[in-house]
Parts: structure tokens; C-alpha cells; sequence
């Protein structure tokens, strides 16, 4: 328990110490996108501007699916918080093995590359979010009080972000499988969490065990502030929250204890 | 204060020798096997070794420490021990106050980001603030000399570019301790010597340095004390006597040739005057003594050569060949001797240097004997500031008594 605590309270003051870094390292990446591709931002809004619009033709002309909303706007808002996750941890997942020269020379809490690519996506997902706003208001969706609730809805889906991305990327580094394992696994799971499809739809034991998938109820707690104007269902999204919170704390000290060793084995 | 900035204190580190496990189909039968045999930690398996092996050292405020030592005898690993980079698998290190690493100077460098850029998210990598990067920007970009390119991106640096803005950056973190690594290898002439002075200015201010090199010569001007590692500590102490030590570990035992040699060499060193001498200075004329017994026939087409270099670098300061014929040389028969003797004025300045010879056989491209160390001279005199050659300079000076003299000798320097 002792040791806990000193972890803790280190852990929390290397980030104090560091905390520039963090933000000098994310600049550098959005510098980076700009000074290296010609679109920069824009790429953030289109990825998921033509997976809507694939998916609408789909499921709005081929086989009709009732979502309860107009579907380009369920499957925009799915797709763009699904891609913030995603790349979040594609970029992640490399993170401490494409910076092996930093790693091995270099000593700072290793925490700043995973948790920066999280933070790079963060921004992408601001500057697409911009093109949800004009498609409700294009659908005429107005402003409910519940997008006060939003950053409660932010905050939960970032904690488990940087959790997973902390993880996969501690984990990648010990075992380069986890990057193979990870493309496939990131494919299956966007069906999982109701981006494009609801995952009710599938009925019975399947989607009981399905709900148990905590990006389930945080991508319906956007849709729910922002677009049903409802409260996110408390069993559910409290529940998604409370694993959030573990997720991104356990992984935190998962990967303090194991920082030390990353030197010898990137 | 009498607190140690750096203390090092009996520590271990056990590395893996060849592969780990790098797969998950490893990871599984080596589980299965750690299930079964338990390790401890103070143990080695067949697989490891210890890169340190109880190595114990402390650094006071304003002390400057060398570690020496050759290829894979733990320098390295020491800093990056002591950088925390890596965690002992027994006993302590501790740096007190604020710590900068000059391992890998260019290590956060981004190729595609301009000077001024890497500057701060270098700086901010070794714990600087961006206020404080802000602030010293200028000194930074001043020290570098690459201001003209601050803001191209690095990619298009030279090496040397790079290393001296990373140099330049680390040299204007201000730390409590300062841990360096062979960087003043890098840049040229006038800057390794702008970088050692402000290492010396540092040390003055009460900064306490750990300081890696394999050249010996910067070990000894900036160090009070040294230790000379081979995995275990060989010699620790006043700085120049580590080195020193450290030299002539190295220059004996290899002056045998190598196993299957044609030949065996013996040697002395004299004055000219008769007398044996280990030392000189400079001008004088030495003597070196070789008698060579063939073991096989050595033909006369093998050419002789004399060797100097220096001891710390192994500087090649000279390297003549006698091709032979007008010394009367002719070859060796397989069981005969003979004296060849080497006769050289020693126009060098103060230090430590090796003369030697060798036996080259340019019909196959290879030595015969290779024995550039078989004595050792060391150089008296004070006069010179730096290099290697006493060009023997002396200044003469004149002084006008009337105008017209004063023309003439403005003309006759033209």
C-alpha cells in the first residue's frame, strides 16, 4: 500500500515537472501534419465525412435502417467519436517504438508519447466536430440543455482513450504482435460500439454480452446530450465511467512500474 | 556543502546476452519455464552478465569526474544509470538537483522541424521550461553558430550542425549535475574547445560533472578524479594517474606479435648519448633498438617502417618506410638475428607517445610484424599551448629608431 502511494504521488509529480513537454511533444506532431501534408486538418474531417457517406448509401438506399434520427447525422456522430478513439491508439500504439532514440538516451516519464498522440486526435476530433454542428444544424437538430453534460461525456471517453493507448503502447513494446493484433481487433470493435449500426439489432445473448463494451454507451452518450437531448442512462454510462476511470488508472501504474525497463527492451 | 551531488553506491546491472523474446509464441514457452525456476535477482543465468559489477562513486558540488575504460566496460551504462534511464538491478544511485544529460545531444531532434523549433521541444525533453528556453534562445543560437540556418529545417544540417546546436542546448540547461558523454568528439577544433571551457566554467560554478570520453587528454584537463571501469572497478582516484594507469595497461603485453608471427622483436629505447631514457624533451635525438630473430625466411622485398604515434588516440604522427636497398637491408634467413636501429629527432610537444615499427609485405598486402608500441616516450616542456609538433618558433622583434628605418621595415614585410 506504502508503495502505492509513493508510485502515486511520483507519478503524479513527473508530470508536474514535465507537464511543458507533454504539450511541446503534441505541438510537434500538429506541426508536423501541417508542414508535411498539404490538406493537414482537413484529413480529420474527411476521413469520416466519406465513411458517413458510404455507409448512408447503405443503410439509407440499399437496406433502410431506422435509427431514430436521420442517419447521416447517427452515423457521422458514431464515426467521428470512433475515429478519434481509433486513431488515437493506431498512433499510440507505435509511439514508444518509433521514438526508440528518445527512449533509450533520453530520460523523461514515458507517459508523454502515447498520451500525446491521444491529445493530437483530441484536436483533429475538435476540428471535425465543427462539420457535426453544421450537419444539425442542416437537420434541424437544435441545442438541448444536456450538451452541458458534454465535457462529463469528453472526459470519460478520453480517460479510457488514454488507458487503452497507454496499455497497447507499453504493450507493443514488449511484443511487437500487439500492433497486428491490434488492426484487427480496432476493426471488429467499431461494428461492436454502435457507430454505424445499432448494436441492439443483433437481439438476444449476443447483444447482452455486447453491452458489456464500454465505447457502447460512451458513443450513445454523445448522441444523447447533443442530439436526443436526453440524460445518458446512469447504469450504463455510470458504469462506463467507473471502468474508464480503473482502465486509465491501473495502465497508469502498469506502465510507471514498467517504464524502467523500456530502455532495454525497445 | 559536503554532500555528494552524485553518489553511486555498490551497484549492479545484469544485461541479456543475444535475443529476447520478442514474439508472443516466446513469451509463452518462457513463462512456462519462469513457472517452474525461480531466479534471483542477484544471480546470472548462462544468458547474462554484468555490464556493472559493484561499482561505487561519489561526486561532491564542483568536482568533475572522468569514467575511462574501453569498448563495453559499462561507461555507458553507468550514465544511463545515472540518468535513470536505466534502474540497477542492485544497489543505489542517486543524483541530487537537477540533472542534465548530454548522452545523445540531437536525441529529440525532428528532422523536419527548423532549428528553432527543435530547440524548444529539445529543451523541454531535457526539463527545461519554455519560458526559460525562451529567454536563453539567443545564447543558445549564439553558442550554436548556425544562426544562419535557426530556421531550416534540421534535415538539411550537417552533422556537425546538429551536434553543436544539440551541444548548445544542453550547455545552456544551468544543472545541478551535469552528466556528459563523449560529445566533445563532435564539431570541430574550436568548438570541442568552446565546449570544454564552458564544462570548466560549470565546474567553477559549483556544478558537479560525470564525464564519459575516450579522449584521455579532455579527461584530464577537466577531471580532479577518475575511474577506470572494466565491468568492475580496475583504479579509482586523482584523475591523472587513472589515465596514466589506464595507458599503460593498454600500451604493454602488446608488443608480442600476433601468434603465428614470422619474427620476434625486442627493443630498447636510448639517448643518443648512450643512456636509456623513458623520457625527453623536445629536439632531442632518440635511439630505437630493435633486434629481429626470423622464425621463416623474410624476404628482401618486406619493407621496414618506423612508427610515432600518440599514446592517447593513437594519433599517427609519423610513419616512414625504408624501402630497403640503400640501408643494405636484404632479408632474414629462418633463424637469424639482427639489430635495426631507428635514429629520430623528437621535435614533439609535452605528452605521451609510442614509437614502433613494423614489417610490411607489399607482395601480399600484409605485416609481417605490426609492433607500433614498442616503447613508450613522454615529453617535457611547457611552452607550447596545443598541438602536436614542436615547430621549435622563436620571436624576434624590432624596433625602429628613425622614420626612415620604420619604412624599410614595413617594406620588407611586404
Amino acid at each position: 500500500m506504502s508503495r502505492l502511494l509513493a508510485d502515486v504521488t511520483e507519478m503524479f509529480q513527473e508530470q508536474r515537472q514535465y507537464r511543458e513537454l507533454l504539450f511541446q511533444v503534441t505541438y510537434r506532431d500538429l506541426l508536423l501534419r501541417y508542414k508535411q501534408t498539404a490538406m493537414g486538418f482537413a484529413w480529420a474531417v474527411f476521413m469520416p465525412l466519406v465513411n458517413t457517406a458510404v455507409f448512408a448509401v447503405i443503410f439509407m438506399r440499399v437496406a433502410p435502417l431506422d435509427v431514430g434520427m436521420p442517419y447521416p447525422l447517427y452515423a457521422f456522430s458514431g464515426l467521428l467519436v470512433w475515429n478519434f478513439f481509433a486513431s488515437s491508439l493506431k498512433f499510440a500504439v507505435n509511439s514508444l517504438t518509433s521514438n526508440t532514440g528518445l527512449v533509450t538516451k533520453v530520460y523523461f516519464p514515458r507517459e508523454v508519447l502515447p498520451v500525446s498522440c491521444v491529445l493530437v486526435s483530441t484536436v483533429d476530433f475538435a476540428v471535425a466536430s465543427l462539420v457535426l454542428v453544421g450537419m444539425m444544424v442542416y437537420y434541424g437538430v437544435g441545442f438541448h440543455w444536456t450538451v452541458v453534460l458534454l465535457p462529463i461525456v469528453v472526459l470519460v471517453h478520453l480517460l479510457f482513450t488514454v488507458g487503452i493507448a497507454l496499455l497497447l503502447s507499453m504493450a507493443n513494446l514488449f511484443y511487437r504482435d500487439v500492433k497486428y493484433l491490434f488492426e484487427i481487433v480496432i476493426s471488429i470493435w467499431m461494428f461492436l460500439s454502435s457507430t454505424v449500426v445499432p448494436v441492439e439489432r443483433a437481439g438476444g445473448k449476443l447483444a447482452a454480452i455486447m453491452q458489456w463494451n464500454p465505447m457502447l454507451p460512451i458513443i450513445d452518450a454523445y448522441r444523447d446530450v447533443l442530439i436526443r437531448g436526453q440524460v445518458p442512462p446512469l447504469l450504463s454510462f455510470g458504469g462506463a465511467a467507473l471502468v474508464s476511470v480503473l482502465v486509465c488508472g491501473v495502465s497508469w501504474l502498469m506502465f510507471h512500474r514498467a517504464e524502467f525497463e523500456f530502455a532495454e527492451n525497445v | 556543502m559536503a554532500n555528494a551531488s552524485v553518489v553511486f553506491d555498490g551497484v549492479w546491472k545484469k544485461f541479456r546476452r543475444g535475443e529476447r523474446h520478442d514474439s508472443l509464441r516466446d513469451l509463452a514457452t518462457s513463462s512456462v519455464k519462469g513457472l517452474f525456476t525461480r531466479q534471483r535477482k542477484t544471480e546470472l543465468s548462462d544468458q547474462e552478465f554484468w555490464a556493472v559489477e559493484n561499482v561505487s562513486f561519489e561526486v561532491k558540488p564542483g568536482e568533475a569526474f572522468g569514467i575511462i575504460g574501453p569498448n563495453g566496460a559499462g561507461k555507458s551504462t553507468t550514465l544511463k544509470l545515472l540518468t535513470r534511464i536505466l534502474r540497477p538491478t542492485r544497489g543505489r544511485c542517486e543524483v541530487r538537483g537537477r540533472a542534465g544529460a548530454l548522452i545523445e545531444v540531437a536525441a529529440g531532434f525532428h528532422p523536419d522541424l527548423t532549428g528553432r523549433e527543435n530547440v524548444y521541444l529539445q529543451g523541454t525533453i531535457m526539463g527545461m521550461k519554455r519560458q526559460e528556453i525562451a529567454t536563453r534562445l539567443e545564447e543558445i543560437v549564439e553558442f550554436s553558430g548556425v544562426r544562419a540556418f535557426i530556421d531550416t529545417p534540421v534535415k538539411r544540417y550537417s552533422s556537425g550542425m546538429n551536434a553543436r546546436l544539440g551541444f548548445s542546448i544542453a550547455a545552456h540547461l544551468d544543472p545541478d549535475v551535469l552528466i556528459i558523454d563523449e560529445v566533445l568528439s563532435v564539431g570541430d577544433m574550436l568548438f570541442q574547445r568552446k565546449c570544454l571551457q564552458r564544462m570548466l566554467d560549470y565546474r567553477a560554478r559549483g556544478t558537479a560533472i560525470v564525464f564519459v570520453s575516450h579522449h584521455l587528454a579532455s579527461v584530464v584537463q577537466l577531471c580532479q578524479s577518475a575511474i577506470l571501469l572494466r565491468n568492475q572497478t580496475v583504479m579509482i582516484g586523482d584523475a591523472t594517474a587513472v589515465v596514466h594507469h589506464y595507458l599503460d595497461q593498454t600500451s604493454s603485453g602488446q608488443i608480442t606479435a600476433e601468434k603465428d608471427a614470422k619474427v620476434t622483436l625486442r627493443a630498447t629505447l636510448s639517448h643518443v648519448d648512450g643512456r636509456t631514457v623513458d623520457e625527453c624533451r623536445p629536439g632531442e635525438t632518440l635511439v630505437l633498438d630493435t633486434w629481429i630473430t626470423a622464425l621463416e625466411d623474410v624476404g628482401s622485398h618486406i619493407v621496414p617502417a618506423f612508427l610515432c604515434n600518440r599514446m592517447e588516440d593513437d594519433l599517427v604522427i609519423y610513419d616512414v618506410n625504408f624501402s630497403g636497398a640503400e640501408e643494405g637491408w636484404g632479408g632474414l634467413r629462418a633463424g637469424e638475428t639482427m639489430k635495426m636501429t631507428f635514429r629520430f629527432s623528437c621535435h614533439l610537444t609535452r605528452g605521451s607517445y609510442n614509437v614502433g615499427m613494423n614489417l610490411y609485405d607489399p607482395h601480399t598486402s600484409s605485416f609481417v610484424v605490426k609492433a607500433p608500441r614498442l616503447a613508450n616516450i613522454k615529453v617535457f616542456e611547457d611552452r607550447t599551448y596545443a598541438g602536436i609538433a614542436d615547430l621549435a618558433a622563436r620571436m624576434v622583434l624590432a624596433r625602429p629608431e628613425s622614420e626612415r628605418q620604420a619604412e624599410d621595415l614595413s617594406h620588407a614585410g611586404h
